[in-house]
C-alpha cells in the first residue's frame, strides 16, 4: 500500500503536551489496526516518546464506527 | 480456569470457514410453522385469486376506484363475475364465526358501480401472429374471446346471437339492464372480430380451423369432455369443463382455458408449468379471541345496493385476518418489523455468507431468546432458539465478533474466578444436603438479601446448606459459545462434586433452567423450599396493588410461578391482571446478552414491560428483572429484598455490581468459612489504596463509565500505569490529563485532574483498535 494515503488526519496546534517529555505532540504517521486490516492515519503523536494520543471524538466516532463495519465482516 | 482466556482472543475477518445452520428440509420445516403469509380465508376460496382481504380494505378505505380496478384485473368482464359469482369467499369468511360474514358480493357490485372505470387502453400492443377462433354463444366462449383479445392474439368470435345485447342476455340472464347495459359497451370496446348471426355446426368448426392457431368453442358444441385440466378437447379444441356450468366455475374454465391457449401458442404442453390455480387450503390462523360479533349493515331493500357510506361501514367490519400472534408480546419482532419465517431466512443466509457484511448481525443477537414466540405462536414458532443455534454457528465458524458479548463473558469469567466462593459452613464439612445458589445477579443487586436469605436457609433446612456463589452458564449459552459453556459445566461439576452433590436451591429462574437443562445437579427452586419450611418469621405483610412480572426463565415452570403467586399472596400482594403474564411474560431486556448487543432495543424491551401499568410497583423473582426494571424508572422489588426486608435501592452501576459481589463473598466467608479453599479475592479487582495512590471518580465521570461500559477497576489499572511511568497528555485547552493502557483487547483512556489529594477521574473511553505509529 501506499505510504501517502491516509484514512484520517488530525491536525495538531500545539495545545497538546506529552506529559512525560514535556514536549507538543506533532502530527504523525500512525496505524489503527482491528482484526486483522489495518488503516495507515496521521494522530497527534509525542515526537520524543511516541506515544499516540486518540481523542475522545476520534474514539467514539470514526473509530468505532469502523470497528462495527469489521466486526461485521 | 486458566483455559477460559483463550475464548477471548479476537477474530480475523479473513479466516473463517463454512457450516450449515440447517440442512435445506430443516430450513424449510422451521421456516414453514409460520403462517403469516398464508392466504387469508377468503381469498385461498376464490378460484380467480382474488385478494379479497385488500379489496375489502380499499372498500373501508373509501378507495372505490382502487377496488374497481381489482375486479377489473382478475376478469374481463367483472360486473358479470360480480353479480353472478356464488361467492365461496363470505362462506370461507372468518366474520361468520362472530355474527355475519362481510357481504362481499354486495361490496363487489357496489365497487362496480361507485369505481371509475379504467382509463385508457394501457401500453400500445402489437398484434401477435397466431390467430385465435372462438366458436358459439355461452359464458364460456365469451370470456374466452375476451381474454384471448386482451392478450392480443386477433380473435374472430363466431355466434349465433344478432346482436351484442342478445348475446349478452344469452350469456348471463341475471344481469339488469343497467348492468347489461355497461356489459355491452365493455364488449363492444373489445378489440376483436365479432360474427354476429352464424350459423354454428361441427361442420362449420371444421371448416373454418384450419385457417386459425387457437381454437374455443361453447360446450355444446363439444363431441366429449375435455382434459379435466387443461381443458383442450381431443380434437385440439379448448371446451368448458361442462356444459352450462355455474358462473363462478365458468369464469374459472375460461381462465384455465386462456393459460392453455396461451401454452399453445408457445409451441408447449398445456399441462405442465401452470403454476398454482385454483383455490388452496389455507393454513392462516386468525385469533378470533377478541373480536368483537357484528351483523352486517342491513341493505336498504331486496335488490337494492349499498351507498358509498353505508359499503365503508360494511367493509370496515373486516378483521383483516393475519396471524401476528408472535409480534404482539415481543418488542424485538416489533422493531425489526419481520415475521419469523423472513427472519430465519435471513438469519440463515446471514450465517452462510463467507467474505462480506453480515446485515443480520444485529438482528440475531437482539433476540433476548426468551421463548416467548415458542408459547405465542399458535405453531410454537421458537425464533429464539433459531438466533440462539445462529449464534452458535457464527461463533463455531469463526465469524462471530468477540465485541458483541465479551463484557458479559469477561462478567461469566468474573463470577467463576475472583467473585466464585463455595462455602461450606463451619462443622458441616462432612457433607451438606443442600447448596444454595442465588445466581449473579442477586449478589450484584442485593447482597444483604443474599446474605440473609442464607442465614435463613442455613438456620432452618436440615442436613446442612452450603453456598455458591457463581455463574449458571447462562451467559456462555446465550452468548452461542458451547467451548466455554463446557467448561463453565465441567467446573460447576467438580465443584458441587466436591460438596457432595447436594440438592441445588437456585433463586434464580434462569439459573435453576440452565443448570438442570445442562444437566449439572437435583435443582430446587428457593421459593418451593420456603413455602415447604414456612416464609422467614417477621416477613411483613404490604397490602398493596402491584404488578408480578414473571421471569422469561420460568416460562415453562409453572410451579414456580405458582409458588411465587402464593408467596407475594402471603405477603398481603394483590397482584394486577397483567396482559403479557405467566408462560406468555415478556422479558426485561437482560435475556440472550441483549443489553450488551443492543441496548436501546433492550431498554425498549424493559419499557414495554411496563406499558400496561406505568405507575404501579413491580415485584419480581428474577434480580435481572428486578435491576432492567428499576433501571428503566420502575418502582421494582425482588421477592428476597421483601422476604428479608431490605430493599437493595436504586440499582447498583456495573463496577458496583462488581463490588457489591466480592464484599458479599468476603462476608460469607468471615461469617461461615474456615476451610482452606477459602482463600481472599484475588487481586484484579484492587483498589486504589491497595495500589498505592487515592482517587475519585466525578458523578458525572461514573455515569460515563456504566454507560460506555469501563468499570472502575479499568481505570485504576489506567491511573497505576500512569503512576509507573508518567506517560499522558496535556490537554492544555482543558487541564486535563489523559492516560490510556491497552488490557485484553481494549484500550482505555481516562481523563483526569491531579492534587495534592490524588487523581480525580473527570471522563473515560475505550476502543479495540490498537494505534501505533508507523
Amino acid at each position: 500500500m501506499a505510504e501517502t494515503k491516509s484514512y484520517y488526519t488530525i491536525e495538531t496546534d500545539g495545545t497538546l503536551l506529552c506529559q512525560k517529555c514535556k514536549v507538543p505532540l506533532e502530527k504523525a504517521d500512525a496505524v489503527f489496526s482491528y482484526l486483522e486490516n489495518a488503516f495507515p492515519v496521521e494522530l497527534p503523536v509525542c515526537p520524543k516518546c511516541g506515544f499516540v494520543y486518540v481523542p475522545e471524538e476520534l474514539a467514539l466516532g470514526k473509530v468505532l464506527s469502523v470497528e462495527k463495519v469489521l466486526e461485521d465482516k | 480456569m486458566g483455559v477460559m482466556k483463550e475464548h477471548f482472543k479476537e477474530r480475523n475477518t479473513r479466516d473463517y470457514h463454512q457450516k450449515r445452520l440447517f440442512t435445506k428440509e430443516e430450513l424449510e420445516e422451521r421456516e414453514s410453522l409460520c403462517v403469516h403469509e398464508q392466504s387469508p380465508f377468503c381469498s385461498a376460496a376464490c378460484p380467480m385469486k382474488l385478494d379479497v382481504r385488500d379489496f375489502v380494505r380499499r372498500m373501508a378505505a373509501k378507495d372505490f376506484t382502487g377496488a374497481r380496478a381489482m375486479l377489473e384485473r382478475i376478469s374481463p368482464f367483472p360486473e358479470i363475475l360480480a353479480h353472478g359469482c356464488s361467492h365461496p369467499c363470505e362462506a370461507a369468511c372468518r366474520m361468520g364465526e362472530a355474527g355475519e360474514s362481510i357481504a362481499i358480493a354486495d361490496l363487489e357490485r357496489v365497487a362496480m358501480f361507485l369505481g371509475a372505470p379504467k382509463k385508457g387502453k394501457g401500453l400500445l400492443k402489437f398484434k401477435k401472429k397466431k390467430r385465435a377462433a372462438v366458436f358459439g354463444g355461452e359464458l364460456f366462449t365469451l370470456v374466452v374471446a375476451a381474454q384471448l383479445a386482451d392478450k392480443s392474439y386477433p380473435v374472430e368470435f363466431y355466434v349465433e346471437a344478432g346482436d351484442a345485447e342478445s348475446l349478452l342476455k344469452q350469456c348471463a340472464p341475471f344481469l339488469s339492464e343497467e348492468i347489461l347495459a355497461s356489459a355491452v359497451r365493455r364488449l363492444q370496446s373489445m378489440d376483436m372480430k365479432i360474427f354476429y348471426g352464424t350459423d354454428l355446426s361441427s361442420a362449420f368448426v371444421e371448416e373454418k380451423r384450419g385457417a386459425f392457431d387457437l381454437l374455443c368453442a361453447a360446450g355444446y358444441l363439444a363431441k366429449e369432455s375435455p382434459d379435466a385440466d387443461t381443458l383442450l378437447g381431443k380434437d385440439g379444441i379448448l371446451y368448458p369443463s361442462e356444459e352450462g356450468g355455474e358462473c363462478l366455475r365458468t369464469f374459472y374454465d375460461a381462465r384455465r382455458a386462456s393459460v392453455s391457449a396461451d401454452r399453445l401458442a408457445q409451441g408447449l404442453d398445456p399441462s405442465t408449468m401452470r403454476g398454482e390455480e385454483g383455490t388452496v387450503t389455507s393454513r392462516l390462523y386468525t385469533n378470533m379471541g377478541q373480536v368483537e360479533p357484528s351483523k352486517r349493515i342491513p341493505l336498504r331493500g331486496e335488490g337494492e345496493a349499498y351507498d358509498g357510506e353505508k359499503a365503508a361501514e360494511e367493509a370496515v367490519r373486516c378483521i383483516q385476518c393475519v396471524c401476528e400472534e408472535c409480534l404482539k408480546g415481543c418488542t424485538y419482532l416489533r422493531h425489526f418489523a419481520k415475521h419469523p419465517r423472513i427472519l430465519t431466512r435471513e438469519i440463515y443466509n446471514n450465517t452462510g455468507i463467507i467474505m462480506g457484511d453480515h446485515m443480520m448481525n444485529k438482528a440475531m443477537n437482539s433476540c433476548s431468546l426468551c421463548g416467548q414466540c415458542a408459547v405465542t405462536c399458535p405453531n410454537g414458532y421458537d425464533m429464539g432458539e433459531i438466533c440462539r443455534l445462529a449464534r452458535e454457528n457464527m461463533v463455531d465458524t469463526g465469524k462471530m465478533s468477540l465485541a458483541v458479548h465479551e463484557f458479559a463473558l469477561q462478567d461469566m469469567l468474573f463470577s467463576n474466578t475472583e467473585g466464585f466462593l463455595s462455602c461450606v459452613p463451619k462443622g458441616q464439612e462432612q457433607g451438606c444436603r443442600y447448596v444454595f445458589f442465588p445466581g449473579c445477579q442477586a449478589g450484584a443487586v442485593a447482597s444483604e438479601a443474599v446474605l440473609r436469605a442464607y442465614r435463613d436457609l442455613a438456620g432452618r433446612l436440615d442436613g446442612g446448606v452450603a453456598l455458591m456463589l457463581g455463574c449458571c452458564g447462562a451467559i456462555a449459552k446465550w452468548a452461542g459459545r458451547r467451548e466455554l459453556l463446557n467448561e463453565q459445566k465441567d467446573f460447576l461439576r467438580q465443584e458441587f462434586g466436591k460438596l457432595g452433590s447436594p440438592v441445588i436451591l437456585a433463586a434464580c429462574p434462569t439459573c435453576r433452567k440452565t443448570l438442570e437443562e445442562e444437566g449439572l445437579g437435583q435443582v430446587k427452586s428457593l421459593w418451593e423450599t420456603l413455602l415447604e419450611i414456612g416464609l422467614p418469621e417477621g416477613s411483613a405483610c404490604h397490602e398493596e396493588k402491584v404488578v408480578l412480572h414473571d421471569a422469561c426463565g420460568a416460562r415453562n415452570d409453572q410451579k414456580m410461578r405458582q409458588d411465587v403467586r402464593e408467596i407475594a399472596g402471603r405477603l398481603g400482594f394483590r397482584l394486577l391482571p397483567a396482559e403479557w403474564e405467566g408462560e406468555k411474560t415478556s422479558c426485561c431486556g437482560y435475556g440472550g446478552l441483549v443489553a450488551y448487543a443492543n441496548r436501546e432495543m433492550a431498554a425498549e424491551m424493559a419499557e414495554d414491560c411496563r406499558k400496561e401499568f406505568p405507575d404501579a410497583p413491580y415485584i419480581t423473582y428474577c434480580m435481572a428483572c428486578r435491576d432492567r426494571l428499576a433501571r428503566q424508572g420502575a418502582q421494582s422489588m425482588h421477592l428476597l429484598e421483601l422476604l428479608y426486608e431490605c430493599p437493595a435501592g436504586t440499582p447498583p452501576d456495573i463496577s458496583e455490581k462488581r463490588r457489591n459481589r466480592l464484599l458479599l463473598r468476603e462476608t460469607i466467608l468471615r461469617e461461615f468459612g474456615g476451610g482452606d479453599d477459602m482463600s481472599p479475592a484475588g487481586n484484579g479487582c484492587a483498589s486504589p489504596e491497595e495500589m498505592g495512590f487515592r482517587a475519585v471518580i466525578t458523578e458525572e465521570a461514573r455515569r460515563q463509565m456504566d454507560d460506555r461500559m469501563i468499570l472502575d477497576t479499568d481505570v485504576w489499572k489506567v491511573m497505576g500505569h500512569y503512576r509507573d511511568t508518567g506517560e499522558a497528555v496535556l490537554d492544555q485547552r482543558t487541564g486535563l490529563l489523559i492516560a490510556r493502557l491497552r488490557i485484553g483487547n481494549v484500550t482505555f483512556w481516562v481523563k483526569f485532574t491531579e492534587d495534592g489529594a490524588g487523581y480525580i477521574i473527570r471522563g473515560a473511553y475505550s476502543h479495540r483498535m490498537l494505534v501505533r505509529t508507523r
